[in-house]
């Protein structure tokens, strides 16, 4: 039986030589997430182009949901006042993660969600985003996160690190958390698969219909990672912006 | 597991995703969001819009029904009394009717009573002059003898009052 594994290993489809000593060849993780881009942004486009109607059609009405839904989350967590310039950013990464979580769960595809070199990018990302907004914003006031409100004087020694660390646990928590999700998922997937193709049909249908089962309660996985992940952006976002 | 052990794809993996994502960032942000936030913001406000320009119908209307109410009752009010009025009025040129009519059938009355009266006195008078003139035709031939002009007249009074005096003792029995 082949690893369970070996689905997450990156296969080079189109080799690169290195520029300035990094690596860009296009493999198929990457190729998989051009994929699920070009869906979403396919989609937006094609429903821009035919014109937006104040009555909206079957595709219309999809990506105004989805975007009515992210504008709603940032607006409760951020503020509607100072969200509104977060909402297209927001949205886009929700789209972007949704997508490429989805995309893996075709065959033969890839989930580069379940990469943690991905997820902990856009998560340090997203941290430096965060305080590059708290400084623009509050200046060197913004240190005033790291002293939660009503501490006693003495406390804040303690409280300090203990805040400091609690910062720099957000982006790990955000990267693990997604790339823990995609791994298991699909490990998951992947063991129940090898089952049902290695055992004799008698047994093996039992696995397999795991996989149907399985692969239903991914795709809401998907969805649910991707809400998770841009909601604690927005949390994160919304902190920074409002100190406390 | 892969992920920890193909550290040589993490620079390509890292590279084209933060790129693909900038790109849709870039191409949702420039070309797709606009317009559809603002056909959503427009939606919005033209339910808004809609909601209190309903509302504000909706005042109106109730505005206009309590007026009409108003009007409704007071326009009752009003036929009430015009009715009230025309009934007076029939009723008292009811009253005025009958009384000219009244006064007409006394005044009839009192006309065929002076009449019958006229009549009355005419006729006696004819019966007196009648009964006379029997009463000498009579008295002449059954005296045989010619009387004189004093004798003549008081004789016929007499006659007459007797005769009137037996006239009004039948006419009242």
């Amino acid at each position: 039986m082949e690893s369970p594994l070996h689905h997450f290993e990156v296969h080079n489809v189109i080799t690169i030589p290195p520029i300035a000593g990094l690596d860009i060849s296009i493999n198929n993780a990457v190729v998989a997430m051009w994929v699920g881009l070009a869906i979403v942004a396919g989609s937006f486009i094609l429903a821009v182009s035919r014109g937006i109607s104040p009555i909206p059609g079957k595709l219309q009405s999809i990506l105004e949901i989805s975007l009515e839904f992210i504008r709603s989350m940032v607006y409760e967590f951020i503020g509607e006042e100072e969200g509104k310039r977060y909402v297209p950013f927001i949205t886009s990464l929700f789209l972007f993660i949704l997508a490429c979580n989805l995309i893996g769960l075709i065959p033969g595809s890839y989930t580069i969600t379940s990469q943690l070199a991905v997820t902990a990018a856009f998560a340090v990302g997203i941290f430096f985003l965060t305080l590059v907004i708290g400084f623009g914003k509050h200046g060197m006031h913004f240190l005033g996160i790291l002293v939660p409100p009503g501490v006693p004087k003495i406390m804040i020694p303690l409280m300090v690190p203990i805040e400091i660390i609690s910062m720099l646990a957000r982006p790990i928590s955000l990267a693990v958390r997604l790339f823990a999700n995609m791994t298991a998922g699909h490990t998951v997937l992947a063991v129940l698969f090898g089952l049902a193709m290695t055992g004799p049909l008698w047994l093996g249908w039992l696995p397999f219909g795991f996989t149907i089962v399985i692969n239903g309660l991914e795709i809401a996985i998907a969805f649910i990672q991707a809400y998770i992940f841009t909601t604690l952006t927005c949390v994160y976002i919304g902190d920074v912006i409002k100190l406390h | 597991m892969p992920q920890f052990e193909q550290v040589s794809v993490f620079g390509s993996l890292i590279f084209w995703s933060v790129i693909s994502f900038g790109i849709l960032f870039f191409v949702l942000k420039k070309f797709a969001f606009p317009p559809i936030l603002e056909a959503l913001e427009m939606r919005e406000k033209k339910i808004r819009d809609d909601i209190e320009d309903s509302e504000r119908l909706k005042n109106e209307a109730q505005k206009i029904k309590v007026e009409l109410e108003e009007t409704l009752k007071a326009a009752h009010g009003k036929a009430e009394t015009i009715i009230q009025l025309a009934h007076d009025e029939s009723k008292k040129a009811q009253e005025k009717s009958l009384q000219e009519t009244e006064a007409k059938v006394r005044q009839i009355q009192k006309d065929a009573e002076q009449e019958v009266l006229n009549s009355r006195s005419k006729l006696l008078q004819e019966v007196r002059n009648y009964a006379a003139a029997l009463t000498i035709a009579s008295t002449e031939k059954f005296l045989k003898k010619a009387l004189d002009d004093n004798d003549k007249k008081k004789l016929v009074e007499e006659s007459i009052e007797q005769v009137v005096k037996e006239l009004e003792k039948r006419q009242r029995n």
